[in-house]
Parts: C-alpha cells; sequence; structure tokens
C-alpha cells in the first residue's frame, strides 16, 4: 500500500496541500478589511480574472468594487464596464466620488466582438479596472480571457449567474455573493489560487442606501442648539 | 538655372506594377486598343514589344495583363511624383504627359553638389520602384532633350552639356515634322549644325517658331515656366489590373500608400485624425469608408491596423477595381510634453487613443459612451451619454448633499411585481418637466424585495408601483 502511495506522490500529477508554495500574486487590496483577510490580505488579483457570482443585482454587488473604483479612477486609469444589464447611474458615481471622465461604457453586439474586446480592454496599460457582465460563456473561454488578463496586470472583474458555481473555471478567485440580513452582503469564497478555498463573510452594505444613517439624517439640524444646550 | 529633367519612359506601368502582388507580364495599350503602348519586362523576356499589336502580344502572352492608358489618369499619377520631388526640391515644373523639370542650380550648396542632388533624386526614384531617365541641362528644354535621348550625365559643365545637344540627331529634337525635313533636305543632320546657321537666316528661311525653339533650347531666348504648387491635402490611389475580390488583397498597396501618407505626414510636421477610402467596384457605386482616430496620428501601422479591423467587419460589396485613400484634415502635431496635469505620461494619452481607435473602429463609434449627471430633477434626465473625449481636466469633487441615488438604473421602469418585505425610505417626491411635456410625478421609496435586493421604487399619479433602479 505504502509502495503505491510512494509512486503516487513522486508523480508530478499530484498536488499536495500542506507543501503549496505561496505564489507571490500582485493585488489590490479590496477596500473592505474583513474580505482582504479572507483573501490572504491582499485583495483582488492582478492580471487575472475574478469571477462574482450572484442571481439578481441590486445586492451590493457595485459596492464591492466600488472602493477600488475610486482609487483606479483617481490614479488617472480607465474603468471599462463592459455590456451592463442596466444603466450605470452617472449622478450616483459621481456622489461616490467615481471620475467619470475615466468610466467608459462598451456595448457589444455579440459573443466574438465582447471576447475580442475584453482581451484588448485587458492588455492595455491604461486599463485599471474591467467590469463585464459576459453572459453565457464557454469554459475555453474563460480560460482565454484569463490569459488575456495575464498579459496586462489589471483587474478584471466578471458579474456571472450563480448558477456557474458548477462550472469550473480558470479564474484566479471566484466569489459567490448572495444577500445577507440588514442588506449586508455575504460572500463565499469559491476558489482562491494558491490557497484553500471556503472562506466566508459578511459586508456590511447598508450605507448603500443611507440606511444605517437614516434615524440621524432626520434630526433637525436647528441654529438653536447652543442657546438650549 | 540649372534644370533636371525626369522623363518617366513608362509611368503607368510602374505606377500599376508598385501596387501588385503577383509579377505577371503586364502592358499598357493606348486608347483604342489596339497598339501595346508600354510593356514590363516580364512581358518583354516573352517577346512583346512597344508598338505590337494587342493580337500579337496576347498570342505571345496568353495571360497578359492589359491596361488602357488613360491621360487623366496619367496626369494625376506625375502630380503624385511632383509631390514626393518637392521634398527634395521647390521649384518644380509639371510637363505631361511624362516628364517633370526640377530647378538644381540653387540646390548645390544645400545637397553639396552636384553629384549628391543627383543620387539622392536616384534613391527617390529607386524607393518608389520608378524608372526614369535624368537629364540635366542649362535650359528647361535642353534637360528635356538630353534626358528623352537618355544621354543624361550628371555634370554641370557647360562644354559638355553643349557637345551633347550639338551631336544629337535633329529626329531627336522634338521639332515638328515639317521643320525636320526641311532641314534635313538641306542636308543637316545634328542638332549643332543648326545652331551654327545665323539667326536671321534661320528666321528667314524656316520659321520664326522654329527659331524661337532653337533659342530657347540654346537659352538666348526665355522660356518661362510656371512652378508647381503642392496641394493641401493627400490623396493616393492605387489601380489595379484584375479587381480584388477578398481585403486581404487590399491591404498589400495600402501599406505601401500609408507608409507615403506618413512620409508626407512627417515632412508636413502634421498628424491626421481622420482618412477618407474610396473602394471603386467597376459596376456599382463606390464603397466610401471613413476612418477615424481618437488622436492625432500619423504612424502607417496604426492606420494600417484600423483599416485591417474596418475591413474585417464589412465584406467587400463587389470585386474592386481601384483604391483611393485621402486625408483633407491635419492638425498640427503638439509637442511631446513629458508630463500633463494629471501626471499622465505621454506614453499613456497614446496608449488610450489607440486603445480607443481600435475599439471604435472595430464596435462603430456608438458602442462606447462616457457618462455624466445632468441637472435635472427626473432620474431618466438625469444623466446623459456621449462620445468619448480622454479629458484632462481635474475630476470633479464628489458632491455629497445629492440625493442618495441607485448605481444601476434600469433602462425603463419595470412594474413590481411583488410586495416588498422591508420598507426604509421615503417618500421622495419628485414631479417635473411640464415644461417640456415629459411630466413625471412619482414618490419614490427605499424597498427591499423577496429576493434581498435593495431596489428604488416609485408610484406614480395613476397609483401603479414600478422598479426604477437597483442599489447595486
Amino acid at each position: 500500500m505504502s509502495e503505491i502511495l510512494n509512486t503516487l506522490m513522486q508523480d508530478a500529477r499530484i498536488w499536495q496541500g500542506h507543501r503549496h508554495v505561496q505564489t507571490t500574486q500582485t493585488a489590490e487590496p479590496t477596500g473592505y478589511q474583513v474580505l482582504d483577510n479572507q483573501l490572504g490580505g491582499l485583495g483582488w488579483p492582478r492580471g487575472a480574472l475574478s469571477e462574482c457570482l450572484l442571481d439578481a443585482p441590486g445586492i451590493g454587488e457595485l459596492h464591492l468594487l466600488l472602493p477600488l473604483m475610486q482609487r483606479v479612477c483617481t490614479e488617472g486609469r480607465t474603468v471599462f464596464w463592459l455590456n451592463p444589464p442596466h444603466t450605470p447611474y452617472a449622478p450616483a458615481l459621481a456622489r461616490e466620488g467615481v471620475n467619470l471622465d475615466q468610466v467608459v461604457l462598451v456595448q457589444t453586439e455579440d459573443e466574438g466582438d465582447f471576447l475580442w474586446t475584453l482581451e484588448n480592454c485587458l492588455r492595455s496599460p491604461v486599463t485599471g479596472l474591467v467590469v463585464a457582465w459576459p453572459g453565457k460563456l464557454a469554459s475555453r473561454e474563460v480560460r482565454r480571457l484569463q490569459l488575456a488578463a495575464e498579459a496586462g496586470s489589471n483587474v478584471c472583474a466578471l458579474f456571472r449567474e450563480r448558477r456557474y458555481a458548477e462550472q469550473n473555471s480558470p479564474a484566479a478567485l471566484r466569489l459567490e455573493l448572495e444577500p445577507d440580513e440588514h442588506q449586508a452582503l455575504k460572500v463565499n469564497v469559491l476558489k482562491r489560487r494558491g490557497s484553500w478555498p471556503g472562506q466566508r463573510c459578511s459586508l456590511d452594505m447598508a450605507q448603500r442606501a443611507d440606511l444605517s444613517f437614516r434615524e440621524t439624517t432626520r434630526i433637525v439640524q436647528g441654529p438653536w442648539s447652543d442657546s438650549t444646550g | 538655372m540649372l534644370w533636371l529633367y525626369l522623363h518617366f519612359p513608362h509611368l503607368l506601368l510602374d505606377h500599376i506594377r508598385r501596387s501588385r502582388e503577383n509579377q505577371g507580364a503586364l502592358v499598357i495599350v493606348e486608347g483604342s486598343g489596339q497598339k501595346v503602348t508600354q510593356a514590363c519586362p516580364e512581358a518583354r523576356t516573352q517577346g512583346i514589344r512597344t508598338g505590337m499589336r494587342l493580337k500579337t502580344a496576347i498570342s505571345l502572352a496568353p495571360d497578359l495583363g492589359m491596361v488602357r492608358a488613360d491621360a487623366f489618369q496619367e496626369a494625376r499619377i506625375l502630380e503624385d511624383q511632383a509631390r514626393w520631388l518637392y521634398r527634395y526640391a521647390a521649384h518644380i515644373v509639371l510637363v505631361p504627359p511624362d516628364g517633370m523639370l526640377a530647378e538644381v542650380g540653387s540646390l548645390q550648396k544645400l545637397y553639396g553638389g552636384l553629384p549628391a542632388v543627383w543620387q539622392t533624386v536616384e534613391q527617390g526614384l529607386n524607393e518608389r520602384q520608378l524608372n526614369a531617365w535624368i537629364g540635366i541641362g542649362y535650359t528647361p528644354l535642353a534637360a528635356r532633350l538630353i534626358a528623352r535621348a537618355g544621354k543624361g550625365e550628371c555634370t554641370s559643365d557647360k562644354g559638355h552639356i553643349q557637345r551633347a545637344l550639338s551631336q544629337m540627331p535633329l529626329l531627336a529634337a522634338e521639332l515638328d515634322e515639317k521643320a525636320c525635313t526641311r532641314l534635313q533636305r538641306l542636308g543637316l543632320n545634328t542638332l549643332g549644325e543648326v545652331f551654327d546657321l545665323p539667326p536671321n537666316e534661320l528666321a528667314r528661311r524656316l520659321s520664326p517658331e522654329l527659331l524661337a525653339y532653337i533659342q530657347k533650347i540654346q537659352g538666348t531666348r526665355p522660356d518661362p515656366r510656371t512652378p508647381w504648387q503642392p496641394p493641401h491635402s493627400f490623396r493616393q490611389q492605387a489601380d489595379f489590373v484584375q479587381e480584388i475580390e477578398h481585403t486581404q488583397g487590399l491591404l498589400f498597396p495600402l501599406q505601401r500608400m500609408l507608409t507615403e501618407l506618413e512620409e508626407d505626414l512627417c515632412w508636413r510636421q502634421q498628424d491626421t485624425d481622420s482618412l477618407r477610402l474610396v473602394l471603386k467596384h467597376r459596376h456599382s457605386e463606390p464603397t466610401r469608408m471613413h476612418i477615424r482616430t481618437s488622436g492625432p496620428e500619423h504612424r502607417a501601422d496604426n492606420f494600417l491596423n484600423l483599416i485591417r479591423l474596418r475591413l474585417e467587419q464589412h465584406s467587400l460589396q463587389a470585386p474592386v477595381i481601384s483604391l483611393m485613400l485621402s486625408v483633407k484634415r491635419f492638425l498640427s502635431r503638439e509637442a511631446p510634453s513629458g508630463q500633463d496635469l494629471l501626471g499622465e505620461t505621454q506614453d499613456l494619452n497614446e496608449a488610450w487613443h489607440t486603445l480607443i481607435s481600435r475599439l471604435q473602429a472595430r464596435l462603430g463609434e456608438k458602442a462606447l459612451r462616457q457618462l455624466s449627471p445632468q441637472a435635472d430633477h427626473r432620474p431618466e434626465r438625469a444623466w446623459s451619454a456621449s462620445e468619448v473625449l480622454r479629458k484632462t481636466g481635474t475630476p470633479l469633487k464628489p458632491v455629497e448633499e445629492l440625493p442618495r441615488r441607485p448605481l444601476w438604473l434600469l433602462k425603463g421602469p419595470q412594474p413590481l411585481t411583488e410586495a416588498p418585505v422591508a420598507w426604509f425610505a421615503g417618500p421622495e417626491r419628485i414631479s417635473g418637466g411640464w415644461w417640456d411635456g415629459q411630466r413625471v410625478h412619482r414618490d419614490y421609496y427605499i424597498a427591499q424585495l423577496h429576493s434581498g435586493q435593495l431596489a428604488w421604487v416609485f408610484r406614480d399619479a395613476r397609483e401603479g408601483w414600478f422598479v426604477h433602479g437597483w442599489f447595486g
């Protein structure tokens, strides 16, 4: 038995969990300390794909990327939105401090154009972040995108439906997003390059609709505070 | 003044040959289509000679490429040659249909002697795969006669030029036929013998026109010529013998034309951001293409990549017989600045323009949009999408005092199909648009749906409930 095990151990095809080498990959902090901790203190991997799998919009998925988006815009690099399912609302983005001059919205008609555009954006040095809604993607195409992402050193977030969680994917980071109590966002790490998956955390996203401050904003502030106090 | 004459013995042939990938036998036939007027070396090795009847030529070479001579086209090609020669010489005179004069006396000092001028011109000819005979003379006509006789030599020695002219047979002197016959009957055979005749006798016995011509050759009578002026646009055309059916075949001639455009732009010290491409078809309307770059550009490679992308998108409607490239819009070139206000280097700026141009070329200009907030209370009008432009202003400060809005706005309000599980904020009344007929009168709420989505919902004046956005 041990002999068989020994031959297996020597086989290069066997990956041994306890011996893995810590890969040094560059990453961008997500802006959420809790999530960064779960991702080994790194954040969004650069030069690789990140997948966000969710059922429906409106659970705080854009706020997950907002800190990075703000940072990229201030650095003067461009954020590409590829085939967003709805209109990114300009007044809201401006309010969040995203410089809209750096935001480019791209709509493609077919899948070939989509892949081509994404590849080109990823390879360019002007890109800081690409957020894309690919719809259906074959595993082979994800691989192609992963290679394109490796050519550049940009963060690329793909938003896909949650049913693709079952499908395997060469993306470096896969996050499953679910709504949690108190309008929070539950993040479930499905895959993480160079480490074990399975981390879970819950991010407070209530501020996206000003809900946590709801009560305080309703207090009428007057000029009389000094006299009465 | 010292003149350099360029005689193009088969300009049309050269012009067509350089736009061809395969070098098969090719001839130019005269307007009526009966006789061969120009034959390429491949055709000549197969036994085809100029002046041969077309039928004979075809029987010698069955796969012969034929092009009918067209005076208008030849004039245009000649002008193209003047364009590049103008980079070396300022005073150029066109001598249609196949010649060109350049004043080189004033250039000797600049280039460092006549041989250097000669070499520069020859190099220019070689680069463009053109055949030309060069002649030098002290009058335009003398230079022309020497060039056309193929006796051109790189010398400015007056005696030498005079000798070359004197030894020229009368038949080569381009005299009119009647005068030529009369001179021959007088027993004169060379131009030198005519030069020796006393001018008065020449005018009296022959004709005053002949005297004027002879004196113009000798330089004793002025022979003013109008100098050519370069046009303020770039225009190049490639004509094909065989129709081109695939876009791939267009790229070869395009590459040469774009390289010339790049040279032209470099020489003008200008850039352009729009190219016009016209593909002519034999039986249908020409295809016109407008290729735009997102920023000033002059490099041939970048133009070619954009055109390639565009051609890949649209297959050809019909086979192409000629291709025309023109540029009318020139932009002055900006000095490369190290860093601009945002601290961007020139490289990034350029990479940005390259990327955006590429995307626009393939996806169409409408596929790329930039967003901006607008001053309007109605949510669907509080934003606008515009053409992508590189803006290098300081970014707007985040406006905290604006009301909270969702990051997603639906393309149109969707009916709310379920009762929300929780209500958070509202109502916020938005009422406006009475001034332009797009009336909006709504009460907005923030509500959470059963699925956990945070929605921006509203109730309109008719008590209907709709979702208008998601707090993504």
